[in-house]
């Protein structure tokens, strides 16, 4: 049989989110019960988060940016409306995505005994287009 | 026997797809599951090889 399908990345894997972060150029800190967002001012914000990208490495009048784990185990970002205007926006967070999607699929192809054939980037208008390609051992 | 290959595409958004082809059994559907990686299904459809191969496979089976 072959066989096609499309599938709608859910964050939930806490070390794939880090990695992609991480390739990113981002430190991000986890807090396992979750720690307040600091704000501009560097005053607490109400916001918690699990996994945090602190300010700092943000713009300089950037808020902490979080991602909280919801209770049914996916990460949702949370963002500033100021960060949001500067860059930090949707296809910030959609680059983060597709760098999780792609770290998850290679470390489960590899788990599973797939054989990684190539890795193909295609520069389209909207930004990059990864194509991974394995086979059956 | 072709090989058995997985292409999966991730794209601008983030989302990927899924596509195998070469798979002459019904393993398929376990390598599907391998790659969703816990991912929402959006959509997921037999492509017309496997139809090709079980309509030739019809065919020999009658003698036609």
């Amino acid at each position: 049989m072959s066989k096609y399908g499309t599938l709608e990345t859910e964050i939930k894997e806490q070390k794939y989110l880090i990695a992609a972060l991480a390739e990113m150029g981002y430190h991000p800190e986890v807090h396992l019960d979750g720690a307040p967002l600091i704000g501009y001012e560097g005053h607490e914000r109400p916001e918690r988060a699990h996994v945090i990208v602190r300010r700092r490495e943000l713009d300089s009048a950037s808020n902490d940016i979080g991602f909280a784990k919801a209770a049914d185990g996916r990460y949702a970002a949370q963002l500033s409306e100021y960060d949001q205007a500067i860059g930090f926006d949707q296809k910030w967070l959609n680059r983060i995505r597709q760098l999780y999607k792609e770290k998850q699929t290679i470390a489960a192809a590899k788990s599973k005994g797939y054989v990684f054939k190539g890795r193909e980037v295609v520069k389209t208008e909207q930004g990059e287009r990864i194509q991974l390609r394995f086979a059956v051992r | 026997m072709s090989q058995k290959t997985i292409t999966i595409t991730i794209d601008e958004s983030g989302n990927s797809s899924i596509d195998l082809a070469g798979f002459a059994d019904n393993s398929c559907s376990r390598v599907f599951e391998d790659f969703r990686g816990g991912d929402r299904v959006k959509t997921e459809r037999m492509k017309n090889s496997f139809y090709n191969a079980k309509q030739t496979e019809d065919q020999v089976r009658t003698g036609r």
